[in-house]
């Protein structure tokens, strides 16, 4: 192991040092503008190997990784428009953006549903290594798991064992750092809502209604369900699509005061799902309200016990429904779908609202 | 008396250890796993996700707080509110090692559990957020990713609810927002880095439900008006639309900020309290914490929040609280009874 102090005038023979011990697989303790941060070549399996090892991490957790600039983070991941705003704007600075994997990097580096977190650290130095180095570097802290942050050397040979210590070939020292706080970090792939191709749902000769206010979208909802032949007999789905603020949420209060449903519907976005119990003809049912916006893969839709919901004629209201629209087609025969879809208009209070039974 | 305490309410699986008041343990499923630049991001939330991990996440509380299931006095759970599905997994194993071992077990609020994140000690024995004197009757504001609320505390184990939102929740305003604005998921953090370098001034967005006598909140309105002032910012500003994002985190913050505020300054005059407990996820917010004070001190209300590792979900703040309910006695009479309240409100009495 390597120490070299960050003077300033040595900069360009470090530069060279730091990939010399990258392109031979080794690891390199080096500053950030949040801490030190351990890096190795994301794409060789034992570098990344070694550095599991020095963090003591269980096998197939994540790794972060750091890049040059914005087309270096495109050869390894999908960059969606928000990953796009971040980086344009935003980047570098301490900020993990968490994009969908191509699959280039050694295994150990991508979290468990294929994405990364990609850093681009607002530090000069480190910024000049990845570019001369070509590939991007890990960049996770310099601590074991669940030790201190880094801010100086010293807080890290002082918490790490002999066997950590001869994993790392290289370290930058550049004293002691501000210490600022862990980057934050943000996903960019959780409300990618998928564009639904033509022929997911078909809105056949749809009925499209306008609503001028929340309680004209309200009085909407009273009257599918109201006049609804299935009610108390067969499971209806209302499967609401609609950007947000579109009323959704309003829908599914209009249909839960026409249920007799006392309680007030709040949003069931963090909690995934909310039921309440509602009486029809002396039946006892339940009224589900759900809410994919958080939810990744249409599996976890399942999960939430969607099938045991339609076996009795309850009532399902399921929120950002597009997400699993691919589940409610292959259901289809055991309820009734109703499709809903909600727009914005001109006028600030109006809504467009198209529905449907179709689905194809 | 040593409790080992279950949250799975919502996402987060986790365990903890308390002696008595005292944290011996906490550990959060998240954490545990991933480094802890990652947390917030775990996305499985189903059922089969806590059953794979509420045993390792146990296991580890033990072994961190160096005590055994036999060393264990008291068995604590969250009964709910949250996801039933969820809830369940935690009921079952703490009903299951409670007949185990043949200790008692305590169902506790999860929502209850945000305020005695308060009342938390260290291994020392000394108050994570220094504590001093408990002056009841005080308010609580418990805010989260799913719940908004003020509650009376009249004493311990005594509550009414006085206030809620009647639809989203503060910490969903937050995630939702960073959607239009293009910061990605979860909104909390990434709003309150960029609101730093922003001016909160620059935006005049309408405080919800300011006109209504009572204490409810209401952030569908806002998200909306959101929305809308977004789509026309980007048609204003074009390309250069990143430019006014951090004006606009600054903007919205506030707004938020001001409407609790404006609720909880009401609701401290007509109760005559003099501490203001906060709670929950969303406390986790400097901004807010810090106006909080500057606001209610001119009322001469004393704020008081936990230490920012118990703000969101945890099961250390579930042993506290069943620390105070063990002292009085209330625990599960029928063990094979014992079911998830995923509605559960905080002035309801816990059946079972």
């Amino acid at each position: 192991m390597k120490i070299i102090k960050l003077s300033g005038k040595n900069e360009n023979s470090i530069i060279e040092s730091v990939v010399d011990v990258l392109s031979k697989g080794g690891l390199v303790v080096y500053p950030t503008e949040t801490c030190y941060g351990i890096g190795a070549d994301v794409t060789n399996q034992s570098a990344v190997d070694k550095v599991i090892k020095y963090k003591k991490k269980r096998q197939g957790k994540a790794l972060l990784i750091a890049v040059a600039d914005k087309e270096m983070a495109g050869k390894y991941v999908k960059i969606n428009e928000i990953a796009e705003n971040i980086y344009d704007n935003y980047l570098p600075g301490p900020i993990s953006v968490v994009s969908k994997s191509k699959g280039y990097v050694a295994k150990g580096v991508e979290a468990d549903d294929k994405t990364i977190g990609i850093r681009m650290p607002k530090y000069c130095l480190v910024l000049k290594i990845i570019k001369k180095f070509g590939k991007p570097v890990t960049s996770t802290s310099a601590n074991s798991s669940y030790k201190k942050t880094p801010y100086s050397v010293k807080d890290i040979l002082e918490n790490i064992s002999k066997k950590q210590k001869d994993l790392i070939d290289l370290i930058i020292d550049a004293g002691e750092l501000p210490k600022n706080k862990p980057s934050t970090v943000i996903n960019t792939t959780l409300n990618e809502i998928q564009i639904l191709r033509e022929g997911d749902v078909n809105l056949k000769s749809p009925k499209k209604v306008i609503t001028k206010s929340e309680n004209e979208t309200k009085k909407l909802a009273k009257t599918l369900i109201q006049k609804n032949r299935n009610l108390g007999k067969k499971p209806i789905v209302f499967a609401l699509q609609g950007e947000l603020g579109t009323g959704k949420t309003q829908f599914a209060k209009g249909l839960a005061k026409t249920l007799g449903i006392k309680e007030a519907i709040l949003s069931p976005t963090f909690i995934l799902m909310r039921e309440y119990d509602f009486k029809f003809k002396s039946k006892k049912l339940k009224f589900f309200h759900a809410d994919t916006y958080r939810i990744f893969e249409e599996k976890e839709f399942i999960d939430l016990g969607f099938k045991n919901m339609v076996k009795k004629p309850n009532i399902v209201v399921i929120e950002w429904a597009e997400k699993v629209s691919k589940t409610l087609r292959e259901l289809k025969n055991s309820f009734e779908l109703i499709w809903i879809k909600f727009d914005y208009q001109a006028d600030e209070n109006a809504r467009k609202i198209e529905y449907s039974n179709e689905i194809l | 008396m040593k409790i080992l305490a279950i949250d799975t309410s919502c996402d987060e699986t986790s365990a903890s250890v308390c002696s008595k008041d005292r944290v011996l343990s906490n550990v959060i499923f998240s954490q545990v796993e991933l480094h802890s630049k990652w947390r917030g991001v775990v996305p499985i939330i189903a059922k089969r996700a806590h059953q794979e991990r509420i045993n390792p996440v146990i296991e580890m509380a033990l072994k961190r707080a160096k005590v055994k299931l036999e060393g264990i006095n008291v068995f604590a759970v969250t009964a709910g509110p949250g996801l039933a599905i969820a809830l369940e997994v935690g009921i079952k194993k703490a009903v299951e090692l409670s007949v185990k071992y043949k200790k008692p077990l305590v169902l506790v609020d999860h929502m209850e559990g945000h305020i005695y994140a308060n009342f938390g000690k260290n291994g020392k024995g000394n108050y994570f957020n220094n504590l001093k004197k408990v002056k009841f009757p005080l308010l609580c504001l418990l805010v989260s990713g799913g719940h908004t609320e003020i509650v009376l505390m009249k004493d311990h184990g005594k509550y009414e609810l006085i206030g809620q939102t009647l639809d989203d929740a503060v910490g969903e305003a937050f995630d939702k927002i960073a959607r239009p604005l293009m910061l990605g998921y979860p909104g909390g953090p990434i709003i309150e880095e960029f609101a730093k370098k922003g001016r909160p001034e620059r935006f005049q967005l309408p405080i919800p439900m300011q006109r209504r006598n009572d204490f409810n909140f209401s952030y569908s309105g806002l998200k909306t008006a959101c929305v809308v002032s977004i789509e026309k910012l980007k048609k204003e500003f074009g390309k250069e639309f990143p430019s006014v994002i951090p004006d606009f985190c600054a903007s919205f913050q506030k707004t938020i900020s001001d409407s609790l505020i404006f609720k909880l300054k009401k609701a401290a005059k007509k109760y005559k309290t003099k501490q203001l407990l906060l709670g929950g996820g969303v406390v986790s917010n400097n901004y807010i914490r810090s106006q909080m004070r500057k606001e209610m001190r001119k009322l001469g209300v004393e704020v008081i929040a936990p230490n920012k590792r118990l703000c969101t979900d945890n099961a250390a703040m579930i042993g506290l609280c069943a620390y105070y309910r063990a002292k009085k006695n209330r625990f599960v009479k029928n063990l094979e009874k014992v079911d998830r309240l995923p509605n559960l409100q905080i002035s309801q009495k816990i059946p079972f």
